[in-house]
C-alpha cells in the first residue's frame, strides 16, 4: 500500500488548494479526482469572489490564472408577468486591481489550478474515483480508489468531493441533507463572441458583467442568472429542491420558458447553444453546516456546506479556496504533534470561524430563512411590477403620492400583518 | 423546442455498468414520482405499461437531484467509476 502525509480527494479548488499548501509545506500529498481532467465534472458558471489565499500560494496569482472577465457591473432584475424593473451597479472602484470578483471555466480553471498543486510537489491522480475510506478503529486512516492497486493510506485525508460527499457520509460526517436546503442549478452556455457581449452588457477589455433575476421561476424558490464570460454566457435557473419538487414542473422546461422571457431572450438573440450542465448546491448556510473534522478526516468547500447567498452577494468558490487552505494548515500542524485524532483537528472548525468563510456565513445564517419565503418568488417581484407601473404610467388620472401609491398597491396584494411580519423577518436577515 | 438541443449538446464517457441502481419494488407505489420531472437529464420516465420506472442511466448529469428528491430510498447511487460519465468541456 502507497503511503502519503495526507490525501485530497476532490480535485476542485478546496482540493486543489488543500494539495498545493501542504505541498508547499513538504508534505508528500496525494491527490485523487474522478474526472478525466480536474474540473471536467464541474458546472459552475458563476462568479468567483476575489480570496486572499490564492496570493499566499502564487504571488500574482490573479496574473497568471486563466479567469475569464473581471466584474465590474451587477445587476438584479425583478420580472413580473407584464414588466421588468432592474436594480444595475457598477463601479469604476471593481475596474482596478485586485479586482472583486472573475468569471471563469471551471474546466480550464480547475486544471491548471490542479496542476500548479503538482508543480508544488503533490501527486496529483486522475480518472480515479475514491471508493471507500479506509479505517484504522475508528480514525480514517487511507482511501480506497478505484485502480488495481487501490489501497493509499494516509494519518488523514481531506474530503474535497463536493455537495453530495459521498466520503463525508462514509465517515458518518455528512447527514443525509434536508431537501429544503438543497438547490437544483441547471445551466447553459451560449457563444456570443467578445464584441457582441461587450456591446450587449456595456463592457470593454476583460469587464464583465452578471446578472440575477427574480420572479422569473414560475412561484417556485430560485432565480434567474447570466453571467458573461469572454465569448459566452452562462445562463441557468437555480431552484430549491423542495419547492421544485412540489411543482412539478421540470427544470428543463422552466429553463426553456426563462430563456424567452423578453430581457433574457433580448440577451441571447443569435446566440449559440453550446453546452448544457446541472448540480445540487448547498443552500442550508450555517445552521446546515456539518461536523467538519472526525479522526483523519477534514471536509472542506461544498462537501463542507461552506456556500452562502444572502440574495445579492452567492459565495462558494472562494470558500472552498479559503477553507482548503485551513484545512492544509490544520493538517500541517497535525503533523508537527504527531497527532491526527479529533481533537487535534478541532482546530479546523476554529480556523474556519474566525476567518470570513464561517464569519461571512453566520452574517448570513438568517437568510436562509429569508429565502425560504415562497412570497419573494411570487407576490412580491409582481407588486413590484404594479407598483413601478403605477408610477410610471401617464394617462390623465390624477396622481398619488408614491408612498401612498405602494402602500394601496401592497394592501391589495397581501394582508398587511403578513407584510410587516416579512419586512422585519427580511430586515433581520440582511440589514 | 430547445430541450432536445441541450440534451445533445452533453458529452459522456459511457461506462458499460449503471452507477446508480434502482430498486423498482421500493418506487412501485411512489405517489409523486419527482425522479420523473426533477431529473434535469429526463432519465427517469414512469412505464404505465411495466408499471415501473425506466431509468437510463447514461445521461446522467451526475447532479444529486434523484438521490435527494426520492425520500424511500429506492436508489444505490455511486458516481461512475473514474474517467467515465458526464465530461464538461467548457461550462
Amino acid at each position: 500500500m502507497k503511503n502519503y502525509d495526507a490525501i485530497v480527494v476532490g480535485g476542485g479548488p478546496a482540493g486543489a488548494t488543500a494539495a498545493w499548501s501542504m505541498a508547499n509545506k513538504g508534505l508528500k500529498v496525494l491527490l485523487v479526482e474522478r474526472g478525466d481532467v480536474a474540473g471536467a465534472k464541474n458546472m459552475f458558471g458563476g462568479m468567483l469572489p476575489y480570496c486572499p489565499v490564492a496570493e499566499g500560494l502564487l504571488p500574482d496569482f490573479w496574473d497568471h490564472a486563466p479567469w475569464e472577465r473581471n466584474v465590474v457591473k451587477r445587476s438584479l432584475t425583478i420580472v413580473s408577468e407584464t414588466s421588468t424593473t432592474s436594480l444595475a451597479f457598477e463601479s469604476d472602484n471593481f475596474d482596478t486591481a485586485p479586482y472583486s470578483g472573475f468569471t471563469l471555466f471551471r474546466p480550464v480553471f480547475d486544471r491548471w489550478y490542479a496542476q500548479k498543486a503538482c508543480g508544488a510537489g503533490a501527486t496529483l491522480l486522475t480518472g480515479c474515483l475514491a471508493e471507500d475510506l479506509l479505517f484504522d478503529g475508528k480514525a480514517v486512516s487511507g482511501v480506497k480508489i478505484g485502480r488495481s492497486n487501490g489501497d493509499v493510506s494516509a494519518p488523514v485525508t481531506i474530503a474535497c468531493d463536493g455537495v453530495l460527499s459521498l466520503v463525508g457520509q462514509k465517515a458518518g460526517l455528512s447527514k443525509p441533507p434536508r431537501l429544503s436546503d438543497m438547490a437544483l442549478g441547471v445551466k447553459a452556455l451560449f457563444r456570443l463572441g467578445e464584441e457582441e457581449i461587450n456591446e450587449r452588457f456595456g463592457l470593454v477589455r476583460r469587464q464583465g458583467a452578471t446578472q440575477e433575476f427574480l420572479g422569473c421561476t414560475e412561484g417556485i424558490r430560485g432565480g434567474g442568472f447570466i453571467y458573461t464570460q469572454t465569448e459566452t454566457l452562462s445562463v441557468g435557473l437555480v431552484f430549491h429542491l423542495d419547492s421544485l419538487k412540489e411543482s412539478g414542473i421540470p427544470p428543463y422546461e422552466l429553463f426553456e420558458r426563462f430563456i424567452s422571457l423578453r430581457p433574457v431572450r433580448r440577451l441571447l438573440k443569435g446566440a449559440e447553444l453550446a453546452e448544457y450542465s446541472a448540480h445540487v448546491l448547498p443552500e442550508g448556510g450555517y445552521e446546515a453546516v456539518p461536523q467538519v473534522f472526525t479522526d483523519g478526516l477534514l471536509l472542506a468547500g461544498d462537501a463542507a456546506g461552506l456556500c452562502y447567498t444572502n440574495g445579492l452577494n452567492q459565495e462558494g468558490m472562494n470558500l472552498a479556496m479559503a477553507s482548503g487552505f485551513l484545512a492544509a494548515e490544520t493538517v500541517v500542524e497535525a503533523h508537527g504533534k504527531g497527532d491526527f485524532s479529533a481533537r487535534q483537528l478541532s482546530s479546523y472548525r476554529s480556523r474556519l470561524d474566525e476567518s470570513f468563510v464561517l464569519r461571512d456565513m453566520k452574517t448570513f445564517a438568517k437568510s436562509v430563512e429569508l429565502m425560504h419565503n415562497e412570497r419573494l418568488f411570487s407576490i412580491y417581484p409582481a407588486l413590484v411590477g404594479t407598483i413601478m407601473e403605477e408610477i410610471y404610467r401617464s394617462d390623465g388620472r390624477p396622481r398619488k403620492k408614491i408612498g401612498r401609491l405602494g402602500w394601496d398597491a401592497i394592501r391589495a396584494a397581501l394582508p398587511v400583518k403578513q407584510v410587516v411580519a416579512d419586512v422585519v423577518k427580511g430586515g433581520r436577515s440582511i440589514l | 423546442m430547445i430541450v432536445d438541443d441541450l440534451f445533445a449538446l452533453v458529452s459522456y464517457r459511457v461506462h458499460p455498468e449503471a452507477h446508480i441502481l434502482v430498486n423498482r419494488d421500493r418506487c412501485a407505489d411512489c405517489s409523486h414520482r419527482a425522479c420523473t420531472f426533477a431529473c434535469p437529464a429526463r432519465c427517469y420516465q414512469w412505464n404505465e405499461e411495466r408499471g415501473k420506472i425506466d431509468f437510463a442511466y447514461e445521461a446522467c448529469l451526475e447532479c444529486g437531484t434523484c438521490l435527494l428528491v426520492c425520500e424511500r430510498g429506492a436508489l444505490e447511487w455511486n458516481y461512475p467509476k473514474g474517467g467515465y460519465g458526464v465530461r464538461f468541456r467548457l461550462t
